[in-house]
């Protein structure tokens, strides 16, 4: 597992708990390594059917995709495992980073012609802060703290592992689930039936 | 650590040899351009040698990265869609448009900030103008000669043959004879707008890689000291000269020898946007590759082939049991898909 | 005749809503900020901490303020882009006078003649129809000091009984419930009983997107195993995760908590002693519930009889609980009904006065909570005091230094007041920080009664919709521009310091009001030198009230990071939780349980209007807009107004997501697109509510109000749905933002 702190913090996703509120999208703009830059997603995951939204930071993977697939050497990885932004001398706008990235973080931007994507906001958290969409997510779905504020504020077990088909990808970032023991994020998997597919009881009684 | 140059433990014998070949290449340039070395300064073959070096170092460097799977995927692509059928007068005057736009007046800098485009416009301008005067002068390509007896009247020699004359004492000799001056006054204009920058903007500072900061400081002591010989001539009666002349000669080798390992290697890698620009153009008149989860196009067909492709020779496998491939998802869906896994493994929420 | 000069494409076109995308300066300007100011936003009543950056008297960004406890750094979008209502375009520099030639309707005047004009209409309404002829409308985004003066100023200054504001739009029907059957109109609770609670139970308040950070704290309570019920028409994006969602049918809130606590009864979920102790009124309130029974229930609502009865189980077997209501039950002619019937669940099961129990309204308006107390209300007087109470009248008088019979009595409610107009009983308004015409409901009505004005004068910092009919107006400040207090959905009087100052020839609020003042030739009254001498003033007045402030200090509420009411005497540490040990604010120190019996809305649908039509808000957009249409980064998170369709009615209309519709009230009729959607009933439709206009939702809502609390029936109206003519493309608006990129 990669080592899941940085200042002695960790980064902890929790999509469940997203209200879409985009205050995150806001605030990513304002943080210094990318002003005037919202570098973070946030989009419903269908609108139709259900307002869970789906926000991703970039999740830091221990081996990133993007780096691997970068024909410009152009995307590092700091020794805390922060894969950074794309070098801008060197990035050539191919748009690799943006396509193989199997979580969709990489951005592209046309004007500069070059990638930029979520850093975690360096200029934060290298320094302990909590980065900006961590700081604002009024549902903290977002959240930045120490292992030991988590174990005492949260429920849900963490989890640093995805599996995209035959590839494991473990990351820095957490996610939470009720229970590690059933294995990394299967992004392929079936989903569970809830209430939430008939919230009105409408199947319930026959139209 | 860096992920994406992996050290080799083994020299690369064919970037090795290239690189040895290259140098073979400017030596006999060198030799057959001075005239059998009649016109070669040996004043400057301290910077000679660092030039050599700095040529081995850059052409292994390049070669190698060339061979990086993505990179020669799009190395090929590139020089595929540029000589496409039908197209290579087309893409020949594109390609003229793109190094005037993209490598000369380099526009997309400006989208970023208008004040970084300026900058690196007066650095990328000052370098270009500096190397275009010593570079022929160590070779032994250009030389002066004064004409007559009037020590102000000068002729330039270009590969031996002579060109026009000037006198020293006009504004055509002292642009001439002050054209290093004025680089290093752009150059340094360029630095001290960077350094600006970076040192009141913590959010640059912190994403700042040790290398930009020494290729900065590069740039700043070749330009400086070179200022420092001019200072000593005209208002030092040339006191210090000698040890100038060395300090300025060791500032300019060990920059020649920082290229290929640093920041400054873009250098040579940014051209390789050009071949992104074609090979974008193809993608975009070929077929669309199609989300299979919405069904929306999302990229380029020969893109995302490609990187399927490539993934496997860089260690990634997202086929999955079915004859699918995660690369098929576009990113939006992909992180929709993200999101819908994590709720289904949360119960009290989601 | 206070018609506006011009068309609303011309006057859109000078005086906006323009949209401000970057910061003042550009985007590397709050790098080198001169200053950070810790103060608060301005766009809801959590009024969350933040810090401003403040470079060269502009505000040019934002820090979290980590350490403001209530909500630790947290904001939402609007409070993470409250900074871009600051160096606007549309910004109001200069008094305006309305003139038809004058490019854009309005020429700049000086302050003297703007403030002369409307001396002179004031005093000849009042001199030839009545003091009362001349009213205020005031609104609570102000801070408690200008609140204060406000409620003065129209007393003292206007000597008009015809003062009120638009907190009438907000909680009054909470306001006048808790006082009915607690004593005291306030949240029982701080915030910070929310995470202590075994059950949270959310009766019509899209907590996600109304009070974002409200949903930390019910994050927090989960995260220790609580139990969530919601209950909305709508799944809310917090009602998406509850335990129990009771998707009820809009204006029938009084028949799910009647049912529910028909339940509790038939269980005996109930604390008897807690009953018996400390309150009153029980057997009768049980008694009117007897034949409330979940079958009952269910078909009233639409609830399924199983979720009623888990809710109430949930509700009546957990040892500790937090019932949270907003608008959603509020805004009805049976608002306070609505409001006493979740109190008597909270008082059934002994849920006041301890840890994580209560049941507490989410005030929606910045200083909606502090700005009813100051007496700016047209039937209160500060301290929260009752205005027809003679002792209470002695009280303030004696603070304000006038006789008794100087100060005016009850006069109308803001809808009341729009009605005079309409009649032509109220000839003259000023009015400061409100948009009647956005907010208030059956839109033509209220413009059709602007437009009947003989004189109307504004004072605001952007040329609202309202201010459109406006005679005069005077530039005022915004909230970053003047220092003072307000009191937070808490009870939490918080501080809120100057950034900057007022731009160009704008003034401060309070002063434009002491000036009107002393050219009323009552400037005896209004002899303040600040905000800060006003605080003094008012946390006097307040002193013996139920809202008493007399012991806070503005260097106190800074360092303690607010202080919740009462504070009676220097030195008091505030009351956080309220009816500690059961003892309630009625003289006798016990609770009234109300008996509530449902009675349907105003209007029900029929075969000609056979949909529900319910309103409310979008994250991105606060009240009327006047502030958040302005700010570009908001309007593009949610443009303009979608009409929310369940996939069921939408395949009976024929139309999909985007198709232009038509829906048509009694009032009026407005096309916009459709989004559908299975978050809704099948039997409603949702208009959000914050546009102008075509675009305003209220051009259809109902004016009929409770009768108690004067709170007009937004949530509820009867229309009819068609398709018309049009589509659009609305589909995920958030992914066409997102991707246009490279936009900065």
């Amino acid at each position: 597992m990669a080592n899941p702190l940085i200042a002695g913090k960790m980064f902890v996703i929790d999509q469940s708990r997203c209200i879409g509120c985009e205050a995150c999208v806001q605030a990513c703009e304002e943080c210094g390594t990318h002003r005037g830059q919202s570098l973070i997603h946030l989009e419903f995951i269908d609108r139709g059917a259900t307002t869970q939204t789906a926000p991703m930071v970039c999740m830091h993977c221990e081996d990133p995709t993007c780096a691997e697939v970068c024909p410009a050497d152009a995307i590092k990885q700091n020794e805390d495992g922060v894969v950074q932004s794309a070098l801008k001398p060197r990035c050539i706008g191919c748009s690799n980073c943006v396509l193989a990235c199997p979580f969709g973080v990489p951005k592209y931007f046309a004007l500069p012609d070059q990638m930029m994507k979520c850093d975690m906001c360096y200029d934060r958290s290298s320094v302990g802060l909590k980065p900006m969409c961590a700081s604002v997510c009024p549902s903290q779905a977002l959240w930045f703290g120490t292992p030991e504020e988590f174990d005492a504020t949260r429920r849900g077990e963490l989890v640093f592992e995805f599996r995209f088909g035959n590839q494991l990808v473990p990351t820095k970032l957490a996610t939470v689930v009720d229970h590690r023991d059933d294995g990394p994020i299967d992004v392929l998997a079936e989903a569970p039936k809830r209430w939430q597919d008939d919230p009105f009881g409408l199947e319930e009684d026959a139209p | 650590m860096t992920v994406a140059v992996r050290s080799r433990s083994t020299v690369d014998r064919r970037a090795a040899g290239f690189g040895v070949a290259a140098v073979v290449v400017l030596l006999v340039l060198v030799y057959l351009g001075s005239g059998g070395l009649r016109w070669f300064d040996a004043a400057l073959a301290g910077y000679l040698i660092g030039v050599l070096m700095a040529v081995f170092a850059v052409v292994y460097r390049y070669l190698v990265w060339l061979q990086r799977p993505p990179t020669a995927r799009l190395n090929r692509r590139g020089w595929e869609a540029f000589r496409r059928k039908g197209r290579v007068g087309h893409n020949a005057v594109g390609l003229a448009g793109l190094v005037a736009t993209n490598l000369l007046a380099q526009g997309f800098i400006r989208h970023r900030s208008a004040a970084r485009w300026a900058a690196h416009q007066l650095v990328f301008w000052g370098c270009l103008l500096a190397a275009a005067v010593t570079f022929p002068l160590t070779f032994g390509w250009v030389h002066f000669e004064s004409v007559g007896q009037e020590a102000s009247q000068y002729q330039a020699y270009l590969f031996g043959v002579g060109t026009g004359t000037f006198s020293a004492t006009s504004a055509l000799g002292f642009v001439i004879f002050h054209l290093l001056n004025i680089s290093a006054f752009l150059v340094i204009a360029g630095v001290l707008v960077f350094l600006y920058r970076r040192t009141r903007d913590p959010g640059a500072l912190a994403v700042e890689r040790s290398g930009d900061f020494v290729a900065l400081a590069g740039l700043f002591a070749v330009s400086i000291t070179g200022l420092f010989l001019t200072a000593s001539t005209l208002w030092l009666q040339g006191r210090y000269y000698s040890f100038l002349t060395n300090l300025h000669a060791l500032t300019v080798i060990l920059g020649l020898l920082y290229i290929p390992f640093g920041k400054l290697f873009h250098i040579f890698q940014r051209p390789a946007n050009l071949g992104v620009h074609f090979y974008r153009d193809e993608g975009a008149s070929g077929p669309q590759q199609r989300c299979r989860e919405c069904d929306r196009p999302y990229a380029s067909a020969i893109q995302v082939a490609d990187l399927e492709d490539v993934l496997p020779m860089v260690g990634f496998d997202f086929r999955d049991g079915a004859g699918g491939n995660w690369q098929e998802v576009c990113p939006s869906c992909r992180r929709k898909l993200v999101t819908a896994a994590q709720v289904a493994r949360v119960g009290g929420f989601g | 005749m206070a018609k506006p000069p011009l068309t609303e494409e011309e006057l859109i076109a000078r005086y906006g809503p323009h949209l401000n995308e970057t910061p003042p300066g550009g985007w590397n300007a709050g790098v080198e900020a001169d200053r950070e100011v810790n103060t608060h936003c301005c766009f809801c009543g959590q009024q969350c901490g933040i810090r401003l950056k403040v470079k060269d008297n502009e505000v040019v960004g934002f820090e979290p303020w980590y350490e403001f406890p209530f909500n630790e750094g947290k904001l939402c979008p609007k409070g993470v882009k409250r900074y871009l209502q600051g160096g606007h375009p549309d910004r109001l520099l200069e008094p305006l006078e309305r003139d038809g030639a004058a490019p854009g309707g309005f020429r700049t005047v000086s302050w003297d003649h703007a403030l002369d004009r409307v001396v002179a209409e004031i005093r000849r309404i009042q001199r030839t129809h009545g003091n009362d002829s001349f009213a205020m409308l005031s609104g609570v985004s102000l801070t408690n000091e200008k609140s204060y003066l406000v409620g003065k100023f129209a007393r003292l200054g206007l000597q008009t009984a015809n003062l009120d504001y638009n907190g009438r739009l907000c909680m009054v029907s909470a306001g006048v419930a808790n006082k009915k059957a607690l004593g005291m109109d306030r949240a029982a609770n701080p915030w910070s009983d929310i995470p202590l609670a075994d059950v949270v139970f959310v009766a019509g308040a899209n907590v996600a997107e109304c009070a974002p950070i409200t949903t930390s704290y019910i994050w927090r309570a989960r995260d220790r195993g609580a139990k969530l019920i919601v209950a909305d028409p709508r799944v809310t994006p917090l009602a998406r995760t509850a335990d129990l969602f009771l998707g009820l049918r809009p204006g029938t809130d009084s028949a799910l908590m009647t049912t529910i606590l028909h339940v509790l009864v038939a269980n005996d979920w109930l604390d008897h002693g807690f009953i018996d102790d400390h309150t009153v009124g029980f057997d009768e309130a049980a008694a009117a519930v007897a034949d409330c029974t979940p079958e009952w229930g269910s078909g009233i609502t639409g609830v399924p009889a199983d979720r009623i009865v888990e809710a109430a189980r949930l509700w009546g077997t957990s040892a500790t609980g937090i019932l949270l209501h907003a608008r959603g039950i509020e805004h009805h002619t049976k608002g306070v009904e609505n409001v006493l019937s979740c109190i008597n669940l909270g008082l059934a099961t002994g849920k006041y006065g301890k840890p994580g129990c209560g049941v507490s309204t989410i005030t929606g308006q910045g200083n909606g909570q502090g700005g009813r107390e100051q007496g700016h209300k047209c039937d209160q007087l500060p301290g929260n005091r009752d205005i027809t109470n003679p002792e209470h009248r002695a009280a303030v008088a004696e603070v304000w230094g006038c006789d008794v019979e100087e100060i005016p009595g009850k006069g109308l409610s803001a809808e009341e007041i729009v009605e005079a107009i309409h009649a032509g009983e109220v000839k003259g308004l000023l009015s400061i920080c409100f948009n009647p015409v956005v907010s208030l409901p059956d839109t033509a009505f209220t413009a059709e009664a602007l437009d009947r004005l003989e004189f109307y004068g504004v004072i605001d910092f952007f040329l609202s919709e309202s201010a459109q009919h406006a005679d005069v107006v005077l530039p005022g400040s915004l909230h970053e521009e003047d220092e003072g207090t307000s009191t937070s959905v808490e009870g939490r009087a918080i501080k809120i310091n100057a950034a900057i100052d007022p731009p160009g020839n704008a003034r401060r609020d309070w002063e434009i009001l002491l000036e009107i003042a002393r050219r009323l030739g009552r400037g005896s009254y209004f002899e303040f030198g600040s905000t800060h001498e006003i605080f003094d003033e008012m946390r006097a007045a307040s002193r013996g009230g139920t809202a008493d402030y007399y012991g806070m200090t503005w260097e106190r509420i800074e360092a303690e990071h607010g202080i919740f009411w009462p504070c009676p005497t220097e030195g008091h540490p505030g009351t956080p939780r309220l009816y500690e040990g059961g003892v309630f604010a009625h003289p006798d120190g016990k609770a009234r349980f109300h008996s509530v019996r449902y009675r349907p809305p105003a209007e029900v649908v029929d075969d000609e209007y056979p949909i529900w039509l319910t309103t409310g808000r979008v994250v991105s957009q606060y009240l009327s807009g006047t502030q958040t249409r302005r700010i570009g980064p908001l309007v593009e998170q949610y443009p303009e107004p979608l009409c929310e369709i369940h996939p069921r009615l939408a395949t009976r209309l024929g139309v999909e997501t985007g198709d232009i519709v038509r829906v048509t009230s009694r009032r009026g009729s407005m096309t916009l697109p459709a989004r559908v959607v299975e978050s809704i009933r099948p039997d409603t439709v949702f208009i959000p509510y914050h546009w102008p206009g075509r675009q305003a939702a209220n051009q259809l809502t109902n004016r009929a109000l409770d009768p108690m609390s004067k709170i007009p029936e937004s949530k509820v109206s009867a229309v009819r749905v068609e398709k018309a003519e049009g589509h659009v493309e609305v589909a995920d608006r958030r992914v066409t933002t997102l991707e246009k990129l490279g936009r900065r």
